[in-house]
């Protein structure tokens, strides 16, 4: 049954010379089957947000941001496991790389992937009205904002999470990797939780910036200005003007790092500040970042 | 008929502005135009219609069910067209609709099926692969409306579906608007301001005028109610002036005339007392009658007189 004038053959027509094979298409018609709820929504968006921000089924000119990125997030990385690999009899173990300092390497990446990835995912949807389109979905706000953070902590995580395990499992082959699976998932473990850590603070704060404004350069240069003045600020009131190590908290852009150290269990770049205020203005930063986002939203109109 | 939606004392206020005044509504199955002029409320009424704003006051029932409190479970079943021009420039038509019809709940592979069953039924099918950047309004205008059906919902909400289209671009639209409704039964409520292709397809009319209804019900309903007589007259060489003198009689009669050429709209009483005073009025002058018949009001008529009434009555009530 044909649907359309323009649509697709009849269903049950029948091709071919004769010998018995035909192709069967059965045009638009209801459906009955099952549908899935608010989940599968949530991951349709997030994935196809990650898809749009990294250029996947764009023309090339989207791709070559992420690719620089991630090729300065993954080529130090790829390095130190060669030289691993290749002269690893003529490296002593302490002098690689570690999991924790390799950040310091990547940090140019980082940067620009939190400056590029939420205004990307977030600000476009305001823009050109596809947020109102989304919200008539099964999506609500807070849902829409869900997938929208998983995206952004996704990819971001391309860059936080992906370098670090490559290290471990090059280290690993090349036999300078962590002694016995005990260790080895420890530091694993701690991967997880510090690609986790550096992602989600990122994270929420590039949201935040994101749903200040409605131009995307703004936003993405708001999160990079963030990023480079917390650290000088901090460095002006403690180094300059002698007040308390506690003020380099402010540094936005450097606890997340700093708290990567003590997952570690190193004492980092800041070792007179204590682990618990890192911990605590880590989770402030993201707390605060996705309480502007909820309240940016929640006050939002949006019609059509 | 079951109602689609249904609304009682539904009022919607914007800091100084209302948008919708106290507005008690029905809209049944079947095609149903939505129509009033910019900032008449159909927008806001949309908007209500999908849970993106919640009413001041008042209530709304879409296929039974509050948008407000059912709001995932009551859009996984409707379908939203938008009037904005929304489409990603560098996504694929078919990649669009997909995405879409996942986010309804269809399962990836049906996803995928429906996208290309949907494109192919308004017209698209050997386009699907496309970026939307490079098409033309009228495609990306099918696309909206094929992200709308892909999901197979119960219902339909079209913005100004026609908007940007040529003559020839809008009667397709049209029919396959139409053609959604009477063969899949998904039920469509699209709001424009032309008034004449609503007439054309609509089974059921919402006439929204500064965020009050002005009037709603069938076409048939709408377009039956008396608009009068209209009669045509024949020009004749050897009795000039007699159309005029018929026009005068009418009038003089106290009829409410409005001549164009050669044919008299009279209105002003019960139609059989217009047949009368015509039949009166052509028999004195000896003009010759080419056609006479009750006078079928058009939308645009019907709207017209409404909003007249209607603000005619906001006035005194205010006053």
């Amino acid at each position: 049954m044909t649907m359309s004038p323009t649509g697709p053959p009849a269903a049950g027509a029948r091709t071919g010379a004769g010998n018995g094979a035909h192709i069967v298409d059965r045009g638009f018609q209801r459906y009955e089957g099952p549908r899935a709820g608010v989940p599968q929504a949530i991951g349709s968006v997030a994935w196809q947000s990650m898809r749009a921000t990294l250029g996947l089924g764009r023309p090339a000119r989207h791709k070559i941001f992420p690719v620089i990125a991630i090729a300065i997030a993954y080529v130090p990385a790829i390095v130190f496991v060669g030289l691993s690999v290749l002269i690893s009899d003529l490296l002593d173990p302490n002098e690689i790389a570690d999991y924790a300092s390799y950040y310091g390497f990547i940090t140019a990446a980082i940067l620009l992937f939190a400056g590029l990835v939420a205004p990307e995912v977030l600000v476009g949807d305001r823009r050109n009205g596809m947020l109102a389109l989304y919200l008539s979905t099964p999506l609500h706000r807070g849902t829409y904002l869900v997938a929208k953070g998983i995206a952004v902590l996704a990819t971001l995580a391309m860059v936080t999470l992906g370098p670090p395990l490559l290290l471990l499992i090059g280290y690993t082959f090349a036999n300078v990797g962590p002694d016995g699976l005990g260790d080895w998932l420890v530091v694993l473990l701690r991967i997880f939780v510090s690609a986790f850590a550096v992602s989600g603070a990122l994270t929420a704060i590039s949201m935040a910036a994101s749903s200040i404004t409605d131009r995307r350069a703004f936003a993405s240069i708001g999160v990079i200005l963030l990023a480079l003045a917390t650290p000088a600020v901090a460095s002006a009131l403690v180094d300059g003007a002698e007040l308390s190590a506690n003020w380099r908290l402010i540094d936005v852009f450097s606890m997340p790092f700093e708290l990567v150290f003590r997952i570690f269990g190193e004492s980092g770049s800041f070792p007179e500040l204590s682990t618990l205020n890192i911990m605590l203005v880590n989770a402030g930063w993201v707390i605060g970042g996705l309480a502007v986002v909820a309240l940016r939203y929640s006050r939002m109109v949006v019609a059509r | 008929m079951p109602a689609i939606i249904e609304t009682t004392g539904l009022v919607m206020q914007f800091a100084s502005t209302r948008a919708l005044e106290s507005l008690d509504l029905r809209v049944p199955s079947g095609v149903t135009g939505l129509v009033g002029a910019n900032g008449a409320g159909k927008t806001t009424l949309i908007s209500i219609t999908l849970g993106l704003l919640k009413p001041t006051s008042g209530s709304i029932k879409v296929l039974g069910l509050d948008p407000s409190s059912n709001g995932p479970e009551l859009r996984a079943r409707i379908g939203y067209g938008p009037e904005r021009n929304v489409l990603p420039d560098d996504m694929r038509a078919y990649d669009f609709v997909r995405h879409f019809a996942q986010i309804k709940g269809l399962p990836r592979d049906e996803a995928r099926s429906r996208a290309s069953d949907s494109l192919y039924l308004v017209g698209l099918g050997e386009e699907r692969f496309r970026a939307l950047g490079t098409m033309s309004t009228g495609q990306r205008q099918r696309v909206k409306l094929a992200q709308a059906i892909a999901a197979d919902p119960s219902f339909i909400v079209l913005d100004e579906p026609t908007d940007g289209l040529d003559p020839v671009q809008r009667d397709e639209m049209l029919s396959i608007i139409v053609d959604v409704n009477r063969k899949f039964g998904i039920d469509v409520m699209l709001s424009s301001h032309v008034l004449e292709e609503v007439e054309r397809i609509c089974d059921h009319v919402v006439a929204l005028d500064a965020g009050r209804l002005v009037a709603q019900g069938t076409m048939a309903e709408l377009a039956g109610a008396s608009g009068g007589v209209e009669v045509e007259l024949v020009d004749i060489a050897d009795r000039p002036g007699s159309i005029d003198d018929v026009e005068r009689r009418l009038a003089g009669a106290g009829l409410n005339v409005r001549r164009t050429v050669f044919t008299l709209a009279v209105s002003g009483r019960p139609d059989e007392e217009l047949f009368d005073a015509i039949a009166q009025s052509v028999a004195a002058s000896g003009a010759r009658v080419r056609r006479l018949g009750p006078r079928r009001r058009s939308l645009d008529d019907v709207f017209t007189a409404d909003i007249h009434a209607a603000t005619t009555q906001h006035a005194g009530g205010v006053s």
